[in-house]
């Protein structure tokens, strides 16, 4: 009788801590120190049937694209800091420019920039999953498109 | 009756069989002395012989049968099922039990937070799968943006007008997205 008439005041202490347990968690959650990012540049065209045995990750997704043609044709991994930058030189001239801004239940928010010499072609915020990818493509070259799968994944 | 006012109630109660050992000794040993309380008693018990005697008689008149029949119709009566569980949970989870729902779920919570903090992606790929959009700035070019569900698959494309600016360009760009 004596452990039931306590039990309210356990009840409150226990909540108490708990709930002080879960805004410890809450606001500790650990933010990544290193992002690795991977920039696939692929040439997609309608010249030939060939796809790239390279790029057999990759296949069902570039098979949303209506091409006949896939090679890859630079595959190039970088570690950024967090609140970092880096910038990727791909085919054709042109650069990109690819920042992570935030990581958040287990999705990494990428700041993207490409740009063709000094001419800035896109800017866009994505967020994707942590090891997950984007396709942006459409620039043309040599005689087809570029297609550059952009990756990201916490270290 | 000098001191004897207060005697007649003690009889009745111990005629009625409510008084303690010693307070039976007491009374007793008082009316062996007393003869106004013994007589006192005598009209009680006689009273009471009385009583039960008419009482008696009358419940023997009384068809006590319904009743009877009506206790055992009620202690045979089956429960409805919801009223059961009623009485199982408040037997089961007292208040004082129940109490400790709030600290468990918060510990459920912190469990959850705790998991996706150092389990990442523990609730599977296919929730989080997706790229999302929040911003494109084309710089007035045509942009683009697929999501294609079967293969989790987000497409940014972009593309030149037919009157575009690129057109004097020695690469020529579809003047479409390519899905």
């Amino acid at each position: 009788m004596k452990v039931l008439k306590k039990l309210p005041l356990r009840v409150l202490l226990f909540s108490l801590l708990a709930m002080l347990a879960v805004a410890v968690t809450v606001t500790a959650q650990k933010q990544p120190q290193n992002f690795e990012v991977r920039i696939g540049a692929i040439l997609a065209s309608n010249q030939s049937d060939e796809f790239d045995a390279r790029l057999k990750g990759l296949e069902k997704q570039l098979r949303v694209l209506k091409y006949r043609s896939y090679r890859l044709l630079t595959d190039k991994s970088e570690n950024i800091p967090w609140k970092g930058s880096k910038v990727f030189e791909i085919p054709g001239g042109r650069s990109l420019m690819v920042a992570p801004q935030e990581f958040q239940d287990n999705r990494i928010g990428l700041q993207v920039r490409l740009t063709e010499g000094q001419k800035p072609l896109l800017d866009t915020t994505v967020r994707i999953a942590n090891k997950g990818n984007f396709i942006l493509g459409g620039p043309p070259h040599e005689g087809g498109v570029l297609v550059l799968s952009i990756s990201a994944a916490v270290q | 009756m000098n001191g004897c006012e207060d005697k007649t109630a003690s009889i009745e109660r111990w005629l009625d069989g409510e008084l303690s050992g010693a307070e039976s000794e007491s009374l007793r040993a008082h009316l062996a002395a007393c003869a106004e309380c013994s007589e006192a008693r005598r009209r009680l018990e006689k009273l009471q012989s009385a009583l039960t005697g008419v009482l008696l008689a009358e419940a023997q008149r009384v068809d006590f049968a319904p009743f009877r029949r009506a206790v055992q119709l009620r202690v045979n009566e089956k429960r409805p099922w919801h009223q059961e569980a009623l009485d199982w949970m408040h037997d089961a989870f007292p208040v004082s039990r129940a109490a400790w729902v709030v600290p468990a779920l918060i510990v459920l919570l912190l469990a959850v937070v705790s998991l996706e903090s150092y389990l990442p992606g523990w609730r599977g790929a296919g929730r989080n799968a997706f790229a999302t959009v929040d911003s494109i700035d084309a710089y007035g070019r045509n942009v683009a943006l697929l999501r294609e569900y079967d293969t989790k698959t987000t497409v940014i494309w972009l593309y030149q007008d037919q009157e575009g600016e690129n057109e004097g360009a020695e690469e020529t760009a579809p003047a479409g997205p390519a899905f």
